[in-house]
């Protein structure tokens, strides 16, 4: 009870909170919190990478899919990177190439999609990944928001 | 049943990261192992009082989620195969 009583008197750490967005974790590192600060680093890149891994980049798109991009950009600017790669190289057709899709208006038309383009299982799982990679960074970052620094001389990250 | 894996775009290489890596078949659903397990590696960082242990502690959550996911998919299993189909029937 006096811990959690001292944690509401604790200050918010706006700037950790921002670097913590900036790259998972670092808002704890900068606290004092090494280890715990790369363990989730490692969780929150871990499961973007692997997002991005099964689903490839077109699983963040901050135009088609602005929903779960508004969270997959917790993850911070590795999130908005996922999103360039996608627009300047696959949606310009730099790697792959574009083929026709059937447009939804017949009178319109036939709409260019990359050929690394999928509906597949793998590219809702990878968006998926993205999505709760975001998630878990804004815990990652709330948490650095409120977490007491550590002393120099303390080295205690065990707390 | 062997795990098929099927490049979903018809090329010669896989570019990784920007071609989706395949799908596994009727095996997707192993991926949610993977997933808890980053889950839980964020989770127990930012939530335990102390990382002491770390690693057993993911392991347990891991553990525990995915037996109550594959729980649910259980029930689920039995009441939209047999529970429904019997109710049909009576």
């Amino acid at each position: 009870m006096t811990n959690d009583t001292n944690q509401l008197d604790e200050p918010l750490h706006w700037g950790a909170a921002f670097f913590g967005w900036i790259c998972p974790g670092l808002g704890q590192i900068m606290l004092g919190h090494r280890q715990r600060g790369f363990l989730a680093m490692t969780g929150v890149l871990g499961l973007f990478l692997c997002g991005i891994f099964i689903g490839g980049v077109d699983c963040v798109d901050r135009r088609e899919d602005p929903l779960w991009f508004y969270a997959q950009a917790g993850s911070g600017p590795v999130a908005f990177a996922a999103d360039w790669a996608n627009s300047a190289l696959l949606k310009t057709g730099k790697v792959g190439e574009l083929i026709e899709s059937p447009p939804s208006n017949p009178r319109a038309p036939a709409p260019l999609v990359s050929s690394f383009k999928t509906v597949t299982v793998a590219s809702e799982i990878g968006t998926l990944y993205c999505f709760i990679a975001g998630l878990m960074n804004v815990v990652v970052l709330l948490d650095a928001l409120k977490r007491r620094p550590i002393d120099k001389g303390n080295g205690g990250d065990a707390r | 049943m062997i795990p098929t894996i099927v490049l979903s775009t018809p090329t010669l290489s896989w570019i990784p990261f920007l071609q989706p890596a395949g799908s596994l078949g009727n095996l997707w659903w192993l991926l949610m192992i993977p997933l808890i397990l980053g889950i839980s590696i964020a989770y127990r960082a930012t939530h335990d009082a102390s990382i002491e242990q770390f690693w057993q502690r993911v392991f347990l959550f891991v553990m525990k989620s995915t037996l109550a996911m594959g729980s649910l998919a259980l029930v689920m299993y039995l009441f939209v195969y047999w529970i429904i189909p019997n109710l049909q029937t009576t």
